[in-house]
């Protein structure tokens, strides 16, 4: 038992100089980047502007001509504080209400897409691996893999065309319903379940191959091993040697996967979210690169990687979980 | 078994839920509820500064929410009463002053006065933060006096101030007196004198402002409430446009009678006007080739613009005219100068001859050509990536400069790094727009003054490609200095002969104002045949003109009186 918690404390260690890492990268790639967002936003006045006026703005961006190393001290002081400064493109917003517009919408529509397309995927893949040859095996796979390489953006845009404007089945934009109020209502619910069903839906289908095929050949070199011929000749239920004995193996590839996809999906998000007008981080992320909006970038990025190490943090617990020998 | 009744439970509870919306998804309308599209977001921040820049504060918050003193009409080139009723100079160019208008009020109820314009410019000079418009580079004072009129003294004679001044939105002093920093104060429940100022619903993706109940204009606005569902792209924008959920935006939309009109042939429409101004080439003068004056007006006849227009444009607009002012400033073209005089036009011919002149020889038969000093001469046009009517235009461009051997390449940046290098003047060859106002003061000024010519590397608002001309810069400050109408004009047609003579940038196309309406709904649309204002809604504060000179239409006020 020591050693597993021996084992926690480790991860959790690497996950902090991980976290220490991604802060200070951070920082510093949006100021490698051309140009001055001070004078991206004067551009916007499309005006010469007075010197004073420009310096008075810079002051109250933020924006200082200070050395990096203690631009660097008082961007980690701040953080601690919970303050990641004031939106420049969002102006005077702080970067933290700027997020909150689209973050919980975000992980709502990619979280929920992203377990049902790793769920399904995942059963299919078994499935498909358990009867090898069938017709789940020999179709699924090829036309799935075929969605999944379609360019998502035409894929989504059909869709949108198709399901929404032509047959008019599904709402074109937006993530609820107009005159509803966000809570616990069923309206409210319900209506964010439709708005969601086609945009999710493209996620899946253009995802479900990649977590299809990873499970299914996993799971073929799995059932190929000893222990499976073992425990089929001891007559075990093919159903419990399926999922006890082979599935729980196979499925440890996948399970690491889906930390790296979590991340992938909220900064990835974006693509659906522009289609589908539906209210997200995706957007703000393009809006805070066009504008050099360096505070919500930093607060974009910060969000996507402790997403991101958090996921990975819950999937070596499975892990731990699923596999003993990573007790050791 | 008990798995699979769970599952039928789930989707049947799932049916069920969407059976309500699962009809047809007509867009609802409500009676007098006016639908735009002007802003591009994936989800709304609440915001109603009236000094950010559009894109930051919520539209209409400058022109809409909050009104300014006078509003320049773009289309017929005057000046529109507004909270002023009218202005005067005096001492020449160094003095204006506005009379304010009586009866007033604010959408509290309280009245406005004069002592609310003086606070307002008072407020911009105690923060500078806020005077983006740089009103106070030229302005001495601004005081009552007496009888509801308030003179602006100016540092110098300078004519060309009177609309940044005219165009500033007033706020409220009682309100604005109170909080502690304006700067970095949302605003979220303006108080203000224009039509719209209740905020009835604010969400992340729709919100709503109904009229202001105290407005001054007698029985306006007739639109009951502005409502403003977020679209990301273009592409959304147009869709809601087809579908009959926008009322009125201010998009691009490819083949737009084919796409937009068919659609409702008697319900949509759109109006292009092109007086916003013209849109040009630039030469940088940090290429030494295209410092000789030959070769600028040689690479002008190489374009074809019927071509780029026809390919990039979708025949939106039409080829710039001799001195680049487009039909916003009609009444300021040179009469001397008719179409194709000079050097804006297509004559391969003519370009080839000036560039043999200028020495610039073709490396054997049919190839490019070097520069000057006998090395290769590659150029690159700089365009803003995205931006795809311009990038087709550019790779027209270049193919019929290629075509008289001048051997140019179309590069696309991003908007950030296009910006940083064209105000820097680090380019070639590059597209853009110029400074716009209401004479042709401020496209001149940005093309050819000395005084705006800033050294490579540094960031210039204006003339990016750096030409100065003493001859320019005297008359420019003779413009200044002067109110008299007769005089500014004898004025600008010396600057267009200089332009004519010196061809310091090249005018390619005059620059559309996207508008695009829906009369299902509204009607009173502004559009060729009646050309109150622009109808595009990107021009504030020329939108005050058209959210006053909109009424429900005929169909839907019959169904109201029926309820």
């Amino acid at each position: 038992m020591s050693r597993l918690v021996e084992y926690l404390l480790r991860r959790l260690g690497f996950y902090a100089l991980a976290a220490w890492v991604a802060i200070t990268l951070n920082f510093l790639i949006p100021r490698l980047m051309p140009g001055d967002p001070a004078q991206i936003m004067f551009a916007r006045f499309k005006g010469e502007m007075n010197p004073v006026a420009i310096a008075a703005l810079r002051e109250t961006f933020g924006l200082t001509d200070a050395p990096m190393w203690m631009q660097y001290l008082s961007y980690l002081e701040h953080l601690f504080r919970g303050d990641m400064g004031i939106s420049v493109s969002y102006f005077p917003e702080p970067v933290v209400n700027v997020i909150a517009t689209g973050l919980s919408w975000s992980i709502f529509l990619a979280g929920t897409a992203l377990i049902i397309s790793f769920l399904l995927g995942t059963a299919l893949g078994a499935l498909a691996a358990w009867r090898r040859g069938g017709l789940l095996d020999s179709v699924a796979p090829p036309l799935l893999s075929l969605l999944g390489a379609f360019p998502y953006f035409w894929m989504a845009m059909l869709a949108l065309f198709l399901f929404g404007f032509g047959l008019g089945w599904f709402p074109l934009w937006h993530a609820y319903p107009e005159g509803t109020s966000p809570g616990l209502n069923l309206p409210f619910l319900a209506g964010a379940l439709y708005h969601a069903a086609l945009p999710a839906a493209t996620i899946v289908i253009a995802s479900l191959g990649g977590w299809m095929l990873a499970m299914r050949n996993t799971m073929v070199g799995v059932l190929g091993s000893d222990y499976i011929t073992y425990a089929r000749a001891r007559g075990l239920s093919p159903r419990r040697v399926l999922i006890r004995y082979a599935a729980r193996n196979a499925l440890l590839p996948n399970i690491t996967g889906f930390g790296m996809a979590f991340g992938f999906v909220l900064g990835g998000a974006l693509l659906t979210e522009i289609i589908f007008s539906y209210p997200g981080q995706g957007y703000l992320l393009i809006q805070a690169v066009r504008a050099q909006d360096y505070p919500l970038m930093q607060g974009l990025f910060l969000t996507i990687t402790l997403a991101v190490l958090g996921a990975n943090w819950l999937v070596d617990i499975v892990t731990l979980m699923l596999d003993p020998r990573t007790r050791r | 078994m008990r798995r699979a009744v769970h599952a039928g439970s789930t989707v049947a509870l799932f049916l069920l839920l969407c059976l309500p919306g699962c009809r047809r998804n007509e867009p609802e309308f409500r009676p007098g509820v006016l639908t735009v599209a002007q802003e591009q977001q994936s989800s709304w921040v609440r915001n109603f500064h009236p000094f950010l820049p559009m894109g930051v504060a919520r539209w209409p918050t400058s022109a809409g929410i909050y009104e300014p003193l006078m509003i320049f009409n773009r289309i017929n080139g005057e000046y529109v009463p507004w909270l002023a009723t009218g202005y005067s100079w005096s001492g020449g160019a160094d003095r204006v002053t506005f009379t304010i208008r009586d009866g007033v009020r604010w959408s509290d109820g309280t009245p406005f006065s004069a002592e609310d314009v003086v606070f307002t410019f008072d407020l911009l000079k105690k923060k500078p933060a806020l005077d983006t418009g740089g009103i106070w580079k030229f302005l001495e004072s601004v005081q009552l006096d007496g009888q509801g009129r308030v003179v602006m003294r100016f540092q110098r004679p300078y004519s060309p101030g009177l609309m940044t001044l005219a165009h500033l939105p007033i706020v409220p002093a009682r309100v604005w007196r109170e909080i502690e920093d304006p700067v970095t104060f949302s605003n979220p429940n303006p108080v203000a004198t224009g039509p719209f100022t209740e905020v009835r619903h604010f969400g992340n993706q729709v919100w709503e402002i109904g009229r202001n109940p105290h407005y001054w204009q007698k029985g306006q606005p007739k639109v009951e409430a502005l409502r403003f569902p977020a679209f990301p792209t273009n592409e959304q924008v147009t869709l809601a446009l087809i579908h009959g959920e926008v009322d009125w935006a201010g998009s691009f939309i490819p083949a737009i009678d084919r796409i937009f009109v068919g659609r409702d042939p008697e319900h949509h429409g759109y109006w292009f006007p092109l007086v916003a101004g013209s849109i040009y080439l630039y030469p940088s003068q940090r290429v030494p080739a295209f410092r000789d004056v030959r070769v600028r007006k040689a690479l002008s006849l190489a374009i074809d613009r019927e071509m780029v227009i026809r390919v990039a444009l979708y025949n939106y607009t039409k080829p710039a005219e001799p001195a680049g002012l487009s039909d916003g400033y009609a009444k300021w073209r040179h009469p001397g100068f008719g179409p194709g005089d000079g050097w804006v036009h297509y004559d391969p011919k003519a370009a080839e001859k000036l560039l043999d002149e200028a020495g610039l020889k073709r490396q054997g038969e049919g190839g490019m050509r070097s520069g000057p000093d006998g090395n290769p001469l590659e150029l690159e046009i700089s365009v803003i990536a995205g931006w795809s009517d311009w990038v087709r235009a550019c790779q027209v461009m270049a193919r019929t400069l290629r075509a008289v051997g001048i051997d140019a390449k179309v590069k696309a940046y991003d908007f950030t790094g296009w910006f940083q290098k064209v105000q820097r003047g680090e380019f070639d060859l590059t597209m853009g727009w110029t400074d716009d106002g209401p004479t042709p003061y401020h496209v001149f000024r940005g093309i050819m003054a000395t005084e705006t010519v800033l050294p490579f590397g540094e960031a210039s608002y204006a003339n990016w490609h750096r030409f100065g001309n003493d001859e320019a810069d005297k008359l420019l400050h003779r413009f200044e200095r002067t109110v008299d109408g007769n005089e500014q004009r004898e004025i600008a047609w010396r600057l267009q002969e200089i332009f004519l003579a010196e061809a310091p940038a090249i005018p390619i196309f005059l620059n559309p104002s996207w508008g695009q309406y829906n009369t299902k709904r509204f009607v009173g649309w502004p559009t060729a045949g009646n050309p109150y204002a622009r109808l595009s809604p990107n021009h504030p504060p020329e939108t005050l003109l058209v959210m006053t000179g909109l009424k429900p239409a005929p169909a839907t006020e019959a169904v109201r009186d029926n309820q």
